[in-house]
């Protein structure tokens, strides 16, 4: 990069840690702080939605005229890397990165001047209907049926892992309008009320002893035909298109380095007896290759990000970014575990609600380091398994 | 040398586990926790009644006398159906009190036995890292007794326990054990339960003034009694990591059996069986030094033995556990399948009595001296 776009970008890092700082409450930072998966508590990272929202930063990636920043691909970095330096709650992705550009790119211009306002600010709350329990890693195979009804489909069936279903007003769904051809083939795209008469919705309470997921249940539930976004039976390429719209603005590395940061700085720290971890060699090189690795993750995304042009996505290296962020995200993970040792022992659930006014046993760090374990083995499982990934891989690169 | 159990610890190895599957079904074992009712005095009275907790203890003490393997035994079966009750930490801690000289830790065995008095060994500290011999816990001479002062971490079973058996450096540098009633002034204990569901509890030491009599053993033997009291927590803790592990990887198969993805079932999927046989391997390696570990208890090399055994408890329980829930995806990140207890059970052992970079540092100074 050019020393004057240095400059330029430093300028930029530094009017929008200003803004942040001066604008995240205490209650914010506490939920950013106590994010221990991919999606911060809901409360706390929809107020923080609206703050963004008011500010015109809530929706980077998108199009200027739905909403977006006009940033360029270095300048969103520096925003989701800033956003993690102060361990701020990320926006809840599903209303921007998941239904918002299916909307955008598949929508009417009536769709998207229903719907892109109330994602924008958050007045909506989207949930995703992707999986089912017998739709997993092979999502194609998916059988909530949607039949037709005059000018309403008709749903019956389930879906699964359906992440904050219970605080969802919206939904957009994966569902099948007919069972010819290839399983891909039969597949419409969704855009459905929560409160519509015949869903039900069961939180799943999580290893970490928390709902985050839940399960949906459609008897005949009534869905105008006018919510569907795309062509009828063509919900697979405009799924396709979220996900690697999703993929290509990776940023696995701007949530890792200054999380590692904090990781360093607490090593770095005297222990009780005087004793700082960081001085115990084992430690030391452990801490450096995982700084290599987050090194080489947060690199190989800008890499990427860098040879691609605006709205293109970025093929098979978007799998490589998820095998690769979620795998080093998990050995920070491992590490940060090993590091509180038995101090990340005690089950705290009371003291990890935001609010709670509960203090933590020991340090707030070593409260987390736990249930961000579990967690985070999540990693390597959702949006595609890393060995659905592997394999996608493997045959973009090897063309066999 | 023997690698496996003997037919009559086969038997009562039988014996307990249908007491097990009768008791610890998943579902009772997950409603006992939403009431946070980790220890059921009822079960406890019937697990010694079965003789459970008497049984590496001399006749005299009122023990069966019955070699450790009976204990490994137990252990399995404790992590093959996840049991709540501190049977090997509270085992372990009178196996202290039996090998002391001194009357008064014996006096408490019987009771220990018949299951009607708990002790818990209160050795880990935050800074410790593992390491029994790193204590900040005081003890000074006042008058004919001695004042303690500072913190334990992690001290299972504490909450249940009548007694505590503490260790603490004195002012001239020597490690001391003592023997302590747990209502005793000065002491505060924080009970909560670990992240598998496990009791346990943080005490803190305040001023506690204790008669001579609570030193249970001085300097070098304090050292050796505390350093075999974790060689034997590790090999039960790895004996019950076998038994988790063996139940993780029957659970696992079914499931790779079953599941059905692109038409065919997930066993055909030939990454996935390649996975499978590692784990096994992980297992194997394990259950290999666990026996070597038990071979060696009582002898020189028990040190190393346990040392090598932790180890291999924290690389196979961490591989194991993972992808036991990997290859189980979502479902396996719930709390509703029982896949996620046993890779948090097997998590909270990878933590206690000193990780695996602790036991490698210590294996690696070993090697340096011999």
């Amino acid at each position: 990069m050019m020393s004057n776009q240095l400059s330029e970008l430093d300028t930029f890092r530094r009017e929008v840690r200003d803004f942040l700082e001066s604008a995240a409450t205490d209650e914010i930072r506490e939920a950013g702080r106590k994010t221990t998966s991919v999606f911060a508590p809901f409360k706390q990272a929809m107020a923080w939605q609206k703050i963004l929202y008011n500010k015109g930063w809530v929706a980077p990636a998108w199009p200027v005229e739905y909403g977006g920043t006009g940033w360029t691909i270095h300048q969103r970095y520096i925003f989701v890397e800033e956003c993690n330096r102060l361990e701020l709650p990320p926006v809840l992705p599903q209303n921007i990165q998941m239904v918002g550009p299916a909307v955008i790119g598949f929508g009417s211009e009536e769709q998207k001047a229903k719907y892109l306002p109330g994602m924008l600010s958050g007045d909506d709350f989207w949930c995703q209907g992707y999986s089912e329990p017998g739709a997993g890693s092979d999502l194609a195979s998916l059988k909530c049926r949607a039949d037709s009804d005059g000018d309403d489909y008709i749903l019956n069936g389930s879906k699964t892992w359906t992440t904050y279903g219970h605080h969802a007003n919206k939904m957009f769904a994966l569902v099948r309008t007919s069972s010819e051809g290839k399983p891909q083939q039969g597949i419409s795209f969704l855009l459905l009320d929560m409160n519509t008469p015949g869903i039900e919705v069961r939180p799943i309470i999580g290893l970490d002893g928390e709902p985050e997921q839940c399960e949906v249940f459609f008897t005949d539930a009534r869905v105008p035909k006018a919510n569907r976004i795309g062509e009828e039976n063509k919900g697979w390429s405009v799924a396709k298109y979220v996900l690697e719209f999703e993929r290509g603005g990776s940023t696995f590395g701007a949530w890792l380095t200054p999380a590692f940061e904090r990781l360093r700085a607490r090593c770095q720290q005297s222990n009780e007896s005087g004793v700082r971890l960081i001085d115990d060699v084992s430690v030391a090189r452990k801490l450096a290759k995982l700084e290599v690795d987050i090194s080489a993750v947060e690199h190989t995304e800008k890499r990427v990000n860098a040879n691609l042009k605006h709205g293109e996505n970025p093929g098979p290296m978007a799998s490589l970014l998820k095998i690769l962020g979620s795998e080093v995200m998990q050995q920070y993970s491992e590490l940060q575990l090993e590091i509180s040792g038995v101090d990340a022992l005690a089950q705290q659930h009371s003291a990890l609600h935001v609010e709670s006014g509960i203090a933590a046993i020991g340090s707030e760090a070593d409260m987390l380091a736990m249930p961000y374990y579990l967690n985070t083995r999540a990693a390597s499982i959702y949006a595609g398994s890393n060995e659905v990934q592997r394999s996608l891989l493997a045959k973009a690169v090897m063309g066999a | 040398m023997f690698y496996q159990y003997s037919e009559d610890q086969n038997a009562f190895r039988d014996s307990l586990r249908r007491f097990v599957q009768d008791h610890y079904d998943y579902e009772t074992r997950r409603q006992r926790l939403e009431k946070s009712e980790v220890f059921n005095a009822d079960y406890w009275r019937q697990l010694a009644e079965l003789g459970v907790l008497g049984l590496p203890f001399s006749e005299t003490d009122g023990g069966l006398d019955l070699d450790f393997p009976y204990l490994m035994a137990v252990a399995e079966e404790i992590g093959r159906g996840l049991v709540l009750e501190p049977v090997l930490p509270v085992t372990v801690a009178g196996r202290l009190l039996a090998a002391s000289n001194s009357s008064d830790a014996k006096s408490h065995l019987a009771a220990l036995i018949s299951g009607e008095c708990l002790v818990s060994l209160a050795w880990e500290e935050s800074s410790s890292r593992g390491n029994p011999l790193l204590t900040q816990c005081t003890l000074v001479t006042r008058g004919d007794g001695y004042v303690l002062n500072g913190k334990k971490q992690a001290a299972l079973a504490a909450a249940e326990s009548q007694f505590y058996i503490v260790s603490a450096r004195d002012s001239g540098g020597d490690l001391q054990l003592l023997l302590l009633n747990a209502k005793h002034s000065g002491i505060t204990q924080r009970c909560y339960l670990l992240a598998d569901g496990n009791s346990a509890a943080d005490l803190e030491f305040n001023n506690v003034e204790l008669p001579a009599s609570a030193i249970i053993a001085s300097a070098s033997q304090a050292e050796a009694l505390l350093q075999t009291a974790i060689s034997e927590s590790i090999v039960v803790m790895a004996a019950e990591a076998i038994g988790a592990i063996d139940q993780l990887l029957v659970i696992t198969q079914e499931y790779l059996l079953t599941r059905k993805q692109f038409g065919m079932p997930l066993a055909m999927f030939q990454s996935l069986q390649h996975r499978f046989a590692d784990m096994v391997i992980a297992a194997e390696k394990l259950r290999s030094l666990l026996w070597a570990a038990c071979q060696q208890l009582g002898s020189d090399n028990q040190e190393k033995a346990a040392a090598q055994l932790k180890v291999q408890l924290g690389e196979s329980a961490r591989y194991v556990g993972q992808q036991a829930v990997q290859l189980h995806g979502g479902i396996g990140m719930t709390d509703e399948l029982n896949v996620g207890a046993y890779f948090k059970r097997l998590t909270v052992m990878e933590l206690l009595c000193g990780q695996q970079d602790y036991h490698l540092g210590k294996l690696a100074e070993l090697a340096l001296v011999s």
